[in-house]
């Protein structure tokens, strides 16, 4: 009986340490109802089932993607503060979310999916938008090899353009201010949050 | 408290202080260096981040204020991007509490009020850890941007500092844990001689004599453990001197030298009380031996044979009587030996003279003496209680009187015609079977008083029957039928029970005294009896209630005796002797028993000569006994007894006070 116990919980262990799980789809469809859930089922499904073999070039599009296609409100509107950093379960709960919340989704979809985080930068820059205002922004830099040399070594994913480009081909991106590890490196305190919120799947 | 604790206390509190000081000086300094480093670090950071800001300032294009262009948003915000992102960029990737940056035009924040994690509310009430912002110009080219402010985040030193604080708290623990085991430890050790002398001092009161045999390590201990030691001796030989002066004082004057027996003076000081109504007994047998031919044994024997038979014939005495505890044999002169027997009925008395009769001839045949020439003859007389003294010595004179002029036997019985007893046998019986199924008795008591303060110190307890016919018989009257039908246990159960139970004596606030009589005592189940009756027994009376027993069952039944007693002191009952008379020929069984006080017969107390009463006085003292005189009188008495310090009396002359 003991046994068949322990066997339990570290099955139960090893099911939420995945990054979507039943309980997890449960708990959206009780939160924000049927369309959050299907979404989780998405990610499963249609990423991290979908794109297992693929290679990193198509998992980085697929994903770029699949998040991009989440709607874009300030935390401000959203959190009522001015700057959170919203897990990838908040984000795809309330279908909402800023620049950091789209970088944060496509980092952890992409680490499940078995890209090194190592190579995944998340990226303050300046951006220019289309009508010409400059706006701080981040996006997630992916690093084609280790020490890169020059911008075409760095691929970039962000929310203002669909596709995944280096970081030659983004013009609108006028300055790189700094690149900081997820959570490979040493830990920030907001690092420190997000991971903790993260690991209890906070929706 | 005792001196132990206090100092166990007062070592303990030290050294509970100190490691507390120490602690808290550990702690603080381990706060301090904490925000120092981090006051450090802040520094160089905001000096890092300065450069960053200055320079990127100095590219013009980046520097456009914008209007922010995010949708949905209404406000706006002069900051321009690159500000923001190196702000944010540092403010991420770090441990801030604030960052501020205020020029003219703008001014940007990024803050972080968020409380402490993983640390107690409590904690950071206490820790009120104060991070100082750093402030700092930023320059660009000549001209001055704006200044900014760095805060740390005291979040890392609260976390960094409680877990200290635990472990110093931990460590305080053990440590104080330790010491204060180790400090117990040795003033244990220390101490031992206290509690040493402590165990000595109790035990003389007790009248045992401890020496401490190892000495106390601390030199201040070991004086007065020395000095205690001595002092325990002293008290030893002060006990033994006592004890034996009281002894040799009592054998010079009350006991015959040849015989040992004891002699006229003690017969007749211990008459009075045998023959009293309160002594319980139904009467008994005087017996008067008188001895013809004592110098025919002097010139045929010797001196010294001859004092050697009549040691002899002492002894016949003694082993006739032995089965009768409160027999006594006296020799009142040089030729004639007297035997007071109560509860001894004509039948048995007989039976005594006959072997008496016996073992006197198988002596005279065994010195080879002429039964012509040496004999005895004895006259006998069965008196009843309350008989005056006089008159019982009268008759027991004529009784040998008689004896003698009769050639033919050597013993003369004499009888009263009449009996005094005006009810039968089985009257008695009859009334006190009534009055023990009717409960028909009623408690009266008599007190006794201290003549200096004259205050009574004690009422002792007596009782009467209340006959059917309306009748009211004393307890000197119905007790001697009651032993004899063997209904004294009954009847002390019935007034034991009335007086703890009713309601009137249950609130009595003064000390008084049940005397228990030998009959009592010595039926074995009344030990139990007596157990269940006190379990059950207020407790409110318990400091007010004495229980008193005569001298001779103490001395003749200390065993039994010490059982009561220890039934007493279990329920706080207090314990005293009456009839103390110094028969025993040492004072171990009151050492035994430890009774409260001692009740002696005025006539002895004041028979004693000054040095058997200063003897007397030292024993009880050093037992810590008081002395009362009982069947005080007159007046006289009672002056008398004052200059021997004895002020407790009882008996008729307290009505009178």
């Amino acid at each position: 009986m003991k046994f068949l116990v322990t066997i339990f919980f570290l099955l139960a262990v090893f099911l939420n340490a995945k990054l979507i799980s039943q309980d997890l789809e449960q708990r959206a469809q009780k939160k924000y109802g049927e369309f959050a859930k299907n979404r989780f089922i998405s990610i499963q499904k249609d990423l991290l089932d979908k794109y297992k073999d693929a290679d990193e070039l198509t998992k980085l599009n697929a994903v770029n993607t699949w998040v991009n296609a989440l709607r874009y409100a300030s935390d401000r509107t959203v959190y009522g503060v001015a700057d959170y950093w919203a897990t990838l379960y908040e984000f795809v709960g309330k279908d909402k979310g800023d620049c950091e919340d789209y970088t944060i989704a496509k980092y952890y979809i992409l680490k499940e999916m078995g890209v090194d985080p190592h190579k995944m930068k998340f990226t303050y820059v300046v951006y220019r938008d289309r009508r010409g205002a400059l706006v701080a922004h981040m996006v997630l830099s992916y690093l084609k090899k280790p020490n890169q040399k020059s911008k075409s070594d760095i691929l970039i994913l962000g929310n203002n353009n669909k596709r995944v480009l280096p970081a030659s081909q983004r013009p609108d991106l006028l300055k790189m201010i700094k690149m900081i590890n997820g959570d490979t490196g040493p830990k920030s305190k907001k690092w420190k949050k997000l991971e903790a919120n993260m690991k209890r799947k906070k929706l | 408290m005792t001196l132990f604790k206090q100092m166990a206390l007062a070592v303990s509190i030290l050294i509970l202080t100190i490691l507390g000081a120490v602690m808290m000086q550990n702690y603080q300094s381990a706060k301090k260096d904490m925000v120092e480093a981090l006051y450090q670090t802040t520094v160089n950071n905001i000096s890092t981040l300065s450069n960053k800001l200055s320079q990127n300032a100095n590219i013009p294009t980046l520097m456009r204020e914008v209007i922010n262009s995010q949708v949905g948003t209404t406000e706006t915000d002069k900051t321009p991007a690159i500000i923001k992102s190196i702000i944010d960029a540092e403010f991420d990737s770090g441990y801030y509490k604030l960052i501020e940056f205020k020029t003219d035009h703008y001014d940007y924040k990024q803050i972080d009020m968020s409380p402490p994690e993983g640390v107690p509310s409590w904690f950071i009430n206490f820790a009120n850890i104060e991070l100082k912002p750093v402030v700092g110009e930023v320059n660009s080219g000549w001209t001055q941007l704006g200044t900014l402010t760095v805060q740390a985040d005291a979040n890392i030193i609260y976390k960094a500092l409680y877990r200290t604080f635990i472990n110093l708290l931990y460590l305080f623990s053990l440590f104080s844990a330790i010491s204060i085991l180790a400090i117990n430890i040795l003033l244990h050790f220390i101490l031992r001689p206290v509690k040493m002398m402590k165990k000595q001092a109790e035990a003389i009161l007790k009248n045992e004599f401890i020496i401490q045999k190892e000495e106390p390590y601390t030199t201040d201990f070991k004086e007065v453990a020395l000095a205690m030691n001595s002092m325990v001796t002293r008290v030893e030989e002060i006990f033994r001197k006592a004890t034996q002066e009281a002894k040799r004082n009592k054998e010079l004057l009350y006991n015959d030298p040849v015989t040992k027996l004891y002699n006229r003076r003690y017969l007749m000081i211990k008459l009075p009380e045998l023959l009293t109504i309160e002594s319980k007994s139904n009467g008994g047998t005087i017996i008067l031996v008188s001895l013809d031919g004592a110098e025919v044994i002097n010139q045929t024997l010797g001196r010294q044979e001859a004092d050697n038979i009549f040691y002899e014939i002492a002894k016949i005495f003694t082993s006739t009587l032995h089965t009768f505890h409160e027999g006594i044999v006296a020799r009142v002169n040089g030729t004639e030996f007297t035997m007071v027997i109560p509860n001894c009925e004509k039948e048995d008395a007989l039976g005594i003279i006959e072997r008496i009769n016996k073992a006197f001839n198988a002596l005279l045949q065994e010195n080879k003496l002429q039964t012509t020439q040496v004999k005895i003859n004895i006259g006998a007389y069965k008196y009843t209680t309350g008989v005056d003294v006089s008159d019982l010595l009268t008759k027991v004179d004529t009784a040998l009187l008689k004896a003698k002029a009769d050639e033919t036997n050597n013993v003369y019985f004499y009888q009263e015609e009449f009996s005094n007893e005006a009810l039968s046998k089985t009257q008695w019986r009859e009334m006190l079977d009534e009055a023990i199924h009717t409960n028909s008795f009623t408690i009266q008591f008599y007190d006794a008083i201290d003549t200096q303060t004259k205050k009574i110190f004690h009422k002792v307890l007596t009782f009467n029957l209340l006959s059917k016919d309306g009748d009211t018989y004393s307890y000197g009257e119905f007790i001697a039928p009651a032993i004899n039908f063997g209904m004294t246990t009954k009847l002390y159960l019935i007034i034991l029970d009335k007086l703890f139970l009713e309601h009137k004596y249950r609130r009595i606030e003064e000390n008084y005294v049940v005397r228990l009589p030998k009959e009592f005592l010595e039926d074995e189940d009344m030990l139990e009896q007596l157990s269940h009756l006190f379990a059950k027994y207020p407790k409110t009376m318990r400091h007010h209630l004495f229980f008193e027993v005569t001298d001779s069952f103490a001395i003749h039944d200390t065993a039994t005796l010490k059982g009561y007693v220890d039934l007493f002191r279990k329920y706080k009952f207090g314990f005293g002797i009456n009839s103390f008379t110094g028969e025993a020929n040492d004072f171990e069984y009151l050492k035994e028993i430890s009774p409260e006080f001692l009740k002696a017969d005025v006539n002895f107390l004041l028979d004693q000569s000054t040095t058997s009463m200063a003897a007397l006085q030292l024993v009880a003292n050093s037992l810590n006994v008081e002395i009362i005189a009982s069947f005080v009188t007159k007046q006289e008495e009672v002056q008398e007894l004052t200059k021997y310090q004895i002020t407790k009396i009882q008996g008729p002359v307290t009505d009178n006070f």
